[in-house]
């Protein structure tokens, strides 16, 4: 109990006489008097409802955010009127391009429509007939093992960084919640799925676990972020496709086009968070490559992992026989060179095209493809 | 009435199923997008069309391409489309193999067109409603150019 009250109210005589006054009937009503704006939004779009592009206007707006945010530094909502002695809740991120994306608000939407549940709209009785040959059976369980793993990780994340926004990042803010919704779902379906296959869990990966850890300590929000939205998820997105791809029965594809699309929406997000910050802050490119420079190291190992590439050559191979795996490693290269080429593309048109040029996981992803293709 | 594949009819008649539909669309929630469907075909001239949706609801099905105008294009040759819409008339929905994402995933069957990872990544962002759209042709009457038409459902006498 850090922090404590500046007033003892049952000992205040102040407090206590105001109180009764109210009770007497007495009532005050400066409240009714605040000097804020009077509006009545409607819906411009009656078929999509009532949506924060509707709320946009005057003081309640975001379209006017101020680079950096000092006249609110508690938690009233924007727009509302500040008495005096609301208290300095010291909001950690401050600046709108340390958050801000273009959409950001169609994207809150977009997520609240388009929530899901795990548990009822997953087919699962007839997972529970779908009976699995053991390789495939245990390489599905470890990839389901691993994605439960990065999905714990992406939900703790956006929920660290929520409380630390300043409170008229408020459509952030509720983005940001939405992503923690989506992420902890993930971690529920993919659990529930591990636990569904007759396998259970596999073997949690320690270079996942260090990528995972790099993500949560990140310095600041932006560079959050960077590596969580656009780095990690972007691979993640190319992953879940390719999961779909591979997956063993129509429920497992469902599953897998479902969390598909809560990952292209943060996806989406990232790109236009980047863009924003390049486009109003072009500076601090050179500190986004450098954060991008570790990211990169990171995510190398971690998608190299044994534990991680084996599964998906089993079940991309659809078994371990010689053939198969053959077969496997064919089109696990394929991925391999599809997720590089789909976030090297998302990079450059965020205003990064060069970012193929200095990358050393492009650099050692594409010799590794070329002397495989020799 | 059947309508033939490829053509705007069969996208209107599609359309027209999920207006159908509403309620279970609803539930998919938003599904706003511009896209194109090329069919690919040697021995006619190829269909192109654009699809546009907004909410929950398909708005407009039109002619042509307009590269600029689109989120992104499906685009493959008329036997890619064949297999994928024979198997969902078949069986009521797309299985394994016939998914949309299965089948453009590597481009192997049909491909995904887009110069804008951003439009790009809308097939990925409302896959499932994507796949419900696709899904619906199980119930449009209609044939291919050859005057063949989509095998029966399963179950069917």
């Amino acid at each position: 109990m850090s922090y404590l009250s500046p007033v003892d109210y049952t000992e205040d005589r102040d407090f206590l006489d105001r109180l009764q006054r109210r009770l007497r009937g007495d009532l005050d009503l400066s409240w009714m008097h605040v000097d804020t704006e009077k509006v009545a939004c409607t819906a411009q779009n009656e078929r999509r409802g009532l949506t924060f592009r509707d709320l946009d206007v005057g003081s309640y707006g975001y379209s006017a955010l101020p680079e950096v945010i000092r006249h609110n530094r508690s938690f009233a909502p924007r727009g509302a009127a500040l008495p005096p002695g609301l208290p300095d809740l010291q909001a950690e991120v401050n600046r709108t391009s340390e958050v801000w994306a273009y959409n950001i608000e169609g994207y809150y939407e977009e997520a609240m429509t388009r929530q899901w549940n795990a548990t009822t709209d997953i087919p699962w009785a007839d997972l529970a007939g779908a009976e699995l040959p053991e390789d495939i059976g245990k390489a599905y369980a470890q990839l389901l093992t691993f994605l439960t793993e990065v999905e714990m990780i992406a939900t703790d994340v956006p929920a660290k960084w929520m409380g630390r926004l300043a409170a008229d990042f408020f459509e952030v803010k509720n983005f940001i919640a939405t992503q923690a919704m989506d992420e902890a779902r993930h971690a529920e379906i993919f659990r529930k799925r591990a636990l569904s296959t007759g396998y259970g869990l596999m073997r949690a990966s320690r270079h996942n676990e260090w990528n995972l850890k790099f993500l949560r300590d990140a310095d600041s929000f932006a560079e959050a972020s960077l590596s969580l939205h656009l780095q990690a998820e972007g691979m993640v997105l190319t992953l879940f496709r390719f999961s779909e791809y591979v997956s063993p029965t129509e429920a497992d594809k469902k599953l897998f086009r479902l969390v598909m699309q809560d990952e292209a929406r943060h996806v989406g997000y990232g790109m236009q968070h980047l863009k924003w910050v390049l486009d109003h802050h072009p500076e601090r490119r050179e500190i986004i490559h450098q954060h991008l420079d570790e990211a990169e190291n990171f995510v190398f190992g971690a998608g190299y992992a044994t534990e991680v590439m084996e599964p998906f050559i089993i079940l991309a191979g659809k078994g371990t026989k010689k053939e198969q795996i053959a077969e496997g490693v064919r089109i696990q290269q394929m991925f391999q060179q599809k997720q590089s080429e789909e976030y090297f593309d998302r990079l450059a048109k965020c205003g990064l095209p060069e970012r193929r040029e200095r990358s050393r996981l492009w650099k050692i992803l594409d010799l590794t493809l070329r002397q495989q293709a020799a | 009435m059947a309508v033939g594949f490829p053509s705007r009819a069969f996208f209107e008649a599609l359309q027209a199923e999920m207006r159908r539909e509403r309620e279970r669309f609803s539930r998919l929630g938003y599904f706003d997008t511009v896209f194109g469907v090329r069919v690919l075909d040697d021995a006619r001239t190829p269909l192109a069309c654009t699809l546009a949706f907004e909410v929950f609801d398909c708005v407009e099905v039109r002619d042509g391409i307009d590269p600029g105008a689109v989120d992104f294009v499906v685009e493959g040759p008329l036997e890619g489309w064949k297999a994928m819409l024979d198997t969902i008339h078949r069986l009521g929905a797309a299985d394994t193999t016939h998914s949309l994402n299965t089948l453009t995933h590597f481009g192997e069957t049909l491909q995904v067109r887009s110069d804008d990872p951003i439009g790009h990544d809308k097939l990925y962002r409302f896959a499932e409603s994507m796949q419900a759209f696709f899904d619906l042709s199980a119930r449009v009457d209609f044939t291919y150019p050859d005057g063949t038409r989509p095998p029966a459902a399963r179950g069917a006498a």
